[in-house]
């Protein structure tokens, strides 16, 4: 395996990107690594490594029957035949304990994140930060000032250990993504390992996000981290997640799951840039559920990954309750993403707004899928959907498959969808500009990704800048 | 396609499971993905019935492959009309329910040639059954007109139109759908011609506990094609719908626009509308786009009817009433302008019936 040479780059500007700031790897010499394939003996090994009580074992073993029993669909989704589980690792681990101080985290690990910018980042702009590493959390922290508030933002495996806070995983942990949701959400509970549990008290705002970054090196490995959210009334939380891998030939899996609790009168925003290798598979499961006078917001930007099943889910229970839905998904080759989002409203007079944007080029294959469910209690429940797709050549694919299904009479929902290519006469009026086709084409796909960059912190807005840069590379001649 | 037995009737019946399917389906749990019918095994063993030319077996049906075996094998001989080169012609399919019709009707319109094809479903109570399936070929510069009426009273229907247009071959089409207790509409269109159109303006009215199960399916594979669909519709009582419109751009079809447009009014509080409009796109030098705006009178413009006074229900009479005019305006038939005003003297009483019958200048003939 191919030792990262040293740089100092990080990802900071659009001027300055290569792929080598994402697609650099590290030997796995000295970690852990479970045997591949799914087994019992697996899931009682994990279970047992991060000595949990009964109930999550019997969980995980229920899960892991669920998992062998349930099919895929054969009618709808990308294709993942080529995801062979006898070949997937699910738990690969660094040899090092959890550190609150990144001098603690060992060297290689440490320049992976530092490369990322994720340090930086911390000391500039985040309340706290946790840094996954194949399974394991290797880094996690929090301003004192924020913890001083009563946050509680650590893991998932801590937060079983701690007597205070185990009842409360208990009551929450596996609650909104039931394990029978679908197959590879068995698989998720039966294979769990690191993620974040963070509460937010009654009333509290925090200052600056929440990040946790998640980094896939080995190959042939699955990731499996559970995040676990729960936002008290009148609480308002920002909480980014980033994640990533180098490329290899073997495929890799990311089965995560998110479950966001969002009570009375309070806020939560969920950022992600996911910028996962063309050699993943991400079957990645997120849900949310917002209560009264509560508001849900996603923004969402998807980049990497060979495969793609990703629908975050807002459950609209509270009256008045609202939730935004920013995304944007960019398939370039060999990529085929199917991502969009759901959304039941099942409170009265709740509201609901999507907008999603889509570029394909190069072969890939862009599928934007949503759900918009208004319950026969939604009185006056409003919804509007937009997806605007872009074609960059004539051998990628876009499609959308929006649902919508109303049981209530006085609900009113709204649906638009465009697809089509940059003009000709957008793209002669830039060069007779100065600029290169290139460039003209580049420009063009940042202003129709604007509306999702603006949505994001501005560092994450340039990353997602870059990402888009790195993707239209070579996208002429 | 499983069958079984009846005990209580004594009538074999078989089960269509996938009627509707969209070419591009979704999460199953949304139950939006295909409808099943319960239908009379047809009585077919043994029997030689005169089919269509082979020609029409290629042509796609929106109900899907399933329902068009079992309309085949019940409709008995098959109805072929061939429309000669730029000549015009008008074809009239009428399925009674009342007799148990099953109707399977081909027409070849040649190049340059006219065609103007009206079918109406009707007749239909309680436990009856009936089917329609309308395969069209339209040569090159041919003009198709069809209207496709279903006005039954009660029963279950099936009604499958495949359509596959040559160069600039020119398709517009009316529908309605009027009433019935569980009936499907599967239209599938093929542009395959360069500079072919399609138009479907599409009307439906489902009450009461009926169930309206729609799906539009338009392939785009000529360069220049363009495909309008408006449909337009409304929901009372604890009616349930579900309507798929899909537009497949596919490789090659440059220039090629589709667009589709759903409106629906919704006047019951215990309705189900269940709405899937795709866009699947293979090709860079296209424009697709779909609209879907789905709610009630709003209570601005109710305060407005109100003002002129018109009262809530009344206003929602006169969206119906609307929908009946435009149906017995565009019927095409005598006999299918009787079938929609008996259908609306079920709908909003006898009396708006004759009204609208003399308001339009019709005589309906007596049933």
């Amino acid at each position: 395996m191919a030792e990262a040479t040293e740089t100092t780059r990080k990802r900071s500007q659009v001027a300055d990107v290569d792929r080598s700031l994402y697609d650099f790897k590290y030997s796995e010499e000295g970690f852990e690594r479970y045997a591949d394939g799914l087994s019992t003996d697996i899931v009682r090994a994990i279970s047992e490594k991060k000595d949990e009580p009964q109930w999550m074992l019997d969980m995980r073993l229920k899960a892991l029957a669920i998992y062998e029993e349930m099919e895929m669909p054969a009618n709808w989704g990308p294709s993942i035949e080529m995801l062979d589980l006898n070949h997937i690792s699910a738990y690969v681990s660094p040899k090092t304990k959890q550190a609150s101080s990144w001098d603690e985290v060992p060297e290689d690990i440490k320049n992976t994140f530092e490369r990322l910018g994720i340090p930086e980042a911390e000391r500039e702009s985040l309340a706290g930060v946790g840094a996954q590493y194949d399974s394991e959390i290797v880094y996690h922290n929090m301003r004192a000032e924020v913890a001083d508030q009563g946050v509680i933002y650590t893991t998932i495996e801590d937060a079983l250990h701690d007597p205070e806070l185990e009842p409360i995983v208990h009551e929450y942990f596996g609650k909104l993504i039931p394990m029978r949701d679908h197959k590879f959400a068995a698989l998720h509970y039966a294979v769990w390992s690191g993620g974040s549990f963070v509460y937010v008290p009654e009333g509290v705002t925090l200052p600056y996000p929440l990040q946790s970054y998640f980094r896939l090196n080995a190959q042939g490995a699955g990731q499996f981290e559970h995040t676990l959210i729960i936002v008290e009334p009148g609480a308002d939380l920002h909480f980014i997640e980033g994640c990533s891998a180098p490329k290899y030939y073997e495929a890799n899996l990311h089965a995560g799951a998110v479950e966001l609790f969002v009570k009375d009168n309070a806020r939560l925003r969920y950022s992600t840039i996911e910028n996962w290798s063309k050699n993943m598979f991400n079957l990645n499961t997120k849900r949310a559920t917002v209560g009264a006078d509560a508001k849900m917001e996603w923004v969402s930007g998807s980049f990497g990954s060979h495969v793609s099943y990703l629908y975050p889910t807002t459950i609209m229970q509270g009256a008045r309750s609202t939730c935004e839905f920013t995304g944007i998904t960019f398939a370039g080759a060999t990529q085929d993403l199917d991502t969009g989002c759901k959304v039941i409203l099942n409170g009265p007079d709740t509201t609901a707004s999507v907008d999603t944007k889509s570029i394909s080029k190069d072969g890939g294959i862009n599928t934007f899928r949503s759900s918009i469910v208004v319950g026969r209690k939604a009185d006056r429940a409003r919804a509007t959907v937009s997806c605007a797709s872009l074609m960059l050549d004539d051998f990628s694919r876009s499609d959308t498959i929006p649902a919508m299904d109303v049981r209530n009479g006085s609900a009113s929902v709204g649906h638009e969808a465009t697809i089509g290519r940059i003009s000709d006469d957008t793209i002669l009026y830039l060069m007779s500009r100065g600029c290169s086709e290139a460039e003209a084409r580049t420009m063009v796909v940042n202003g129709f990704a604007d509306p999702v960059s603006k949505e994001l912190p501005m560092e994450y807005a340039i990353e997602m800048n870059n990402l888009i840069k790195l993707e239209m590379e070579g996208a002429i001649g | 396609m499983t069958q079984h037995m009846d005990a209580a009737a004594e009538v074999a019946t078989t089960t269509l499971s996938h009627i509707n399917v969209p070419p591009a389906q979704t999460w199953n749990y949304l139950r939006i993905n295909d409808i099943k019918m319960e239908l009379p095994t047809p009585k077919v063993a043994g029997d030689v019935y005169a089919g269509l030319p082979q020609l029409f077996g290629k042509v796609e049906v929106g109900l899907g492959d399933e329902a068009v075996r079992w309309i085949v094998s019940s409709a008995g001989d098959s109805n072929f009309y061939e429309v000669k080169a730029s000549e015009a012609r008008t074809v009239v399919v009428d399925i009674d329910a009342a007799t148990g019709d099953a109707c399977d009707t081909g027409v070849l319109v040649r190049t340059g040639a006219k065609a103007t094809i009206v079918t109406f479903a009707h007749g239909g109570a309680e436990g009856s059954s009936s089917a329609s399936l309308l395969r069209v070929v339209a040569e090159a510069d041919a003009e198709v007109s069809i209207v496709e009426i279903v006005a039954h009273d009660g029963g279950q229907h099936l009604d499958g139109v495949g359509i596959d247009a040559g160069e600039r071959a020119q398709i517009e089409m009316r529908q309605y759908a009027l009433g019935g207790s569980r009936v499907a509409v599967g239209l599938a269109c093929n542009l395959a011609g360069n500079k072919s159109r399609f138009t479907l303006d599409s009307r439906y009215l489902a009450q009461g506990s009926e169930i309206l199960d729609v799906n539009h399916v338009v392939r785009q594979r000529g360069r220049n094609t363009r495909a309008d669909i408006v449909t337009t519709g409304i929901l009372a009582d604890s009616a349930r719908k579900t309507m798929r419109e899909t537009i497949d751009l596919i490789h090659g079809a440059k220039f090629a626009e589709g667009s589709e447009i759903e409106t629906v009014l919704v006047t019951g509080d215990d309705v189900v509308n269940k709405t899937l409009p795709v866009i699947l796109c293979d090709e860079e030098d296209v424009a697709g786009n779909h609209g879907a705006s789905i709610g009630a009178i709003s209570p601005e413009q109710l305060s407005f009817l109100g003002a002129r006074g018109l009262s809530e229900e009344a206003a929602e009479q006169l969206f119906a009433r609307a929908l009946f005019d435009d149906a017995v305006i565009h019927a095409g038939n005598d006999d299918a302008c009787s079938a929609v005003l008996a259908r609306a003297a079920t709908v909003l009483g006898a009396e708006v019936a004759r009204d609208i019958a003399e308001v339009l200048g019709v005589e309906p003939k007596e049933a």
